[in-house]
């Protein structure tokens, strides 16, 4: 999805009379737009239609690869370290996604609305996302920890039991998504402060004039034209959440005994792709590790159908 | 916009035609080892003394130009990618000790270093690990760079203050069972408040295991996880638990860190290498600590190994590289330069190595790592004993920390073992 993201508008200009000669008058155009197809060719389709090929043999990643037939398919669909990792995965993303959703409303309103410092603010609540990952995580991990951690400090001075974010399965859930949300937040923010702007004044001054509050404002008109933002919003953080990997791995990574990849006690963090490297990568099963991530490919299609169903029926 | 399409295709067929012929061009092109004087060496950050591989390249200059190179990242996953690859594969590449699983049933990938009279050098180097460079078929894959005993860092004042011994022999001496390891456990809580011997569960689990000749997967690929050697290791995990000798922190956190800083946390399991990550992570201790020999016996933790690629064109020279590089002299000069301990018992009575070391309260500590490295036995290294160990591991974990029965917990492990064992074809 990242990379057709990325695919540059294709050249739109629109054929002139001359039939016949297409390619041979625009020849130099369609080289200059090659190497991204070329490199895509090499770096993007051959490898996803390798793995596809690797899904169905048995190989350690060195030596000759083995038939396998379908083994790999029906092993995934008997794993339940597989279900767990897409449940992790879902609960996390629903975790991390709507406070997400709420919190950049807010800010997106509030942001519209300051007269003063506008772009100070909107640099502030945009870096959080160009920060590295695995800088986040590492300070989350201080700021979660049991006894020296932040969060805790907070919660024994209004007197609740301190909590072992980072050693209890809903802990370890919550801590990626406080992570993910943070992250997430001021882009969101932007975005939305982006839809906000679209919206005509006059449609505010008409309902101001008919008598409506801010609250029946935001609700009646705010929201629904913000619509089609809000979907964005949601289309792209099913496609990161679905594919957190950094935030889990550098928050549970414990001695260099332990696996990396296994996601915490009762491997409660471990969503998909954190799963698929440790079968591909742990265990040298790179047969097994394609054969799980088109099942994660399948999982964010569905997903995506979801969202695009979503989409449809606003359009009707 | 049809004729566009047409192009578009036409350009496609095109580019393809042209990556193809590309990629063949440029297949010939690409060397698949180095050539001439060129001698390509892959390691990574701390993986051998720089000082001793810039004098290597000094030493060979009129030779070979050894390119030494520090791979960064995933090590195993970028030297696999070559070597699968047929491109840019290295003369020399170091080998990860726990990725060797991974290499050895790949022998043929790698020049037998026996053919280049290996076998001379062999008296020189600890047997057990000597052994381990040796795949299945009996293919000399790795020359033996570092290993890691392990041993017991414990804090001098806490274990004095605790009622317990507290000079390493002392310690050595008395605590030389886990029944009496444990009794210490206890008796440290009680005198000590707050204190706990260990971290968790998983460092009596993993350390047992590791100093028993036998893992989970053994060479008929049969799984032998289910055995009493494995049993045993778990038992002992949960009596630890369940005498309430280990803390509820998670290695390498802050938490824990602070709690070794207050004496909370005095005591740990871990190979030679970890003085360094105990230098830095808790660097107001210095002087605290002492080294003594872990309970029953020592087991070993890490270690890495050179081997030479197929794609070598000088197997003879590149092999004269790396004796010289991992000669005794030279290794004692690693373990002074980036805290690699030998596997070569010469280096072990050299100046370097008997430097009293401050943080460790004066103590020469090669006085215990060095007669613990010629006592280790090593178990044999199977592909297959990540992906077998892991559950039980897994489960272990959930003992200790989220207080799982461990008769369930076990009982969860085999069952895991068993679907993984029949996916992997290992017989159960």
């Amino acid at each position: 999805m990242a990379v057709l993201e990325q695919t540059p508008p294709a050249v739109a200009q629109p054929a002139p009379a001359q039939p016949k000669s297409g390619f041979r008058k625009y020849w130099h155009l369609y080289a200059a737009i090659s190497p991204f197809y070329l490199i895509f060719l090499g770096f993007g389709l051959f490898p996803v239609g390798f793995s596809l090929y690797l899904s169905f043999h048995r190989w350690d990643g060195l030596g000759s690869m083995e038939w396998a037939g379908l083994s790999q398919y029906q092993y995934l669909l008997s794993d339940s370290d597989f279900w767990n990792s897409i449940g992790n995965t879902v609960v996390i993303w629903a975790l991390a996604t709507f406070p997400m959703i709420f919190l950049a409303m807010v800010t997106a309103v509030m942001l519209n609305s300051a007269v003063r410092f506008k772009g100070l603010y909107r640099v502030a609540y945009f870096l959080p996302n160009v920060t590295s990952v695995v800088a986040i995580a590492i300070v989350f991990g201080s700021i979660f920890s049991t006894n020296a951690g932040m969060v805790n400090a907070v919660l024994n001075a209004v007197g609740i039991d301190q909590v072992a974010w980072l050693n209890t399965p809903w802990g370890i859930k919550v801590t990626i998504a406080a992570l993910m949300t943070w992250q997430w937040t001021g882009y969101n923010a932007i975005i939305f402060l982006a839809g906000l702007q679209t919206i005509p004044s006059d449609l505010y001054e008409a309902a101001r004039m008919d008598g409506a509050g801010p609250i029946q404002t935001f609700f009646r008109i705010t929201l629904p034209l913000l619509r089609p933002t809000l979907l964005f919003v949601l289309v792209v953080s099913t496609v990161t959440g679905l594919q957190s990997f950094s935030e889990p791995q550098v928050l549970l990574q414990t001695s260099s005994n332990d696996s990396t990849f296994a996601g915490g006690p009762g491997h409660s963090g471990q969503t998909m792709v954190l799963y698929f490297f440790q079968q591909t990568f742990d265990n040298n099963d790179f047969g097994y590790g394609a054969a799980v991530a088109w099942g994660i490919f399948l999982v964010v299609v569905l997903f995506s159908v979801i969202n695009w169903r979503l989409v449809q029926r606003r359009g009707e | 916009m049809r004729l566009s399409r047409r192009g578009l295709l036409r350009a496609g067929l095109a580019g393809t035609a042209a990556t193809a012929l590309g990629g063949l061009a440029s297949g010939c092109a690409v060397p698949t080892g180095s050539t001439g004087r060129n001698m390509v060496l892959w390691y990574w950050s701390g993986g051998l003394s720089d000082t001793v591989v810039k004098n290597a390249k000094a030493r060979y200059d009129s030779s070979v130009d050894l390119q030494a190179i520090q791979i960064g990242g995933q090590y195993r996953s970028k030297l696999i990618t070559t070597i699968t690859g047929r491109a840019h594969i290295p003369d020399i590449a170091g080998l990860k000790g726990e990725d060797m699983a991974a290499y050895l049933p790949n022998a043929d990938q790698f020049i037998d270093l026996r053919t280049l009279g290996a076998e001379k050098y062999k008296s020189q180097y600890l047997s057990w690990k000597w052994d381990q460079g040796i795949a299945d078929d009996g293919t000399m894959v790795g020359f033996p760079i570092d290993c890691g005993p392990v041993a017991h860092y414990y804090q001098y004042e806490v274990f004095r203050k605790a009622g317990l011994p507290y000079e390493p022999d002392d310690v050595s001496n008395e605590l030389n069972t886990w029944e009496k390891f444990f009794d210490a456990g206890v008796q440290l809580g009680k005198r000590v408040p707050q204190a706990k011997l260990l971290t968790d569960v998983n460092s009596v689990f993993g350390n047992v295991v590791e100093q028993g000749a036998k893992r989970y997967v053994d060479k008929d690929r049969h799984f032998i996880g289910d055995q009493e050697h494995v049993r045993r290791a778990w038992a002992l995990a949960v009596e630890a638990k369940r005498r309430g000798i280990v803390s509820d922190l998670v290695s390498g956190t802050p938490d824990q860190l602070s709690a070794i800083q207050d004496g909370k946390l005095p005591s740990q399991l871990n190979a030679s290498w970890a003085s360094f990550d105990i230098k830095n992570g808790v660097p107001k201790t210095k002087g605290r600590w002492r080294v003594a020999q872990m309970p029953v016996r020592p087991a070993n933790s890490g270690g890495s190994f050179l081997s030479i690629t197929k794609a070598c064109r000088e197997p003879e020279r590149a092999f004269e590289v790396i004796t010289w590089i991992l000669n005794a002299a030279n290794q004692a000069q690693g373990y002074v330069d980036a805290g690699l301990f030998p596997s070569t018992p010469a280096s072990y009575d050299l100046k370097q190595m008997r430097e009293p070391d401050d943080f460790f309260g004066g103590q020469v500590t090669t006085d215990i790592f060095g007669p613990a490295a010629q006592k280790i036995a090593v178990a044999y290294n199977s592909p297959y004993d990540v992906a077998l160990g892991q559950p039980i591991k897994d489960e272990i974990k959930n003992v200790g920390v989220l207080g799982k029965d461990p008769k369930k917990a076990w009982s969860d492990a085999m069952s895991k073992c068993r679907r993984i064992a029949k996916h992997l074809g290992v017989s159960y």
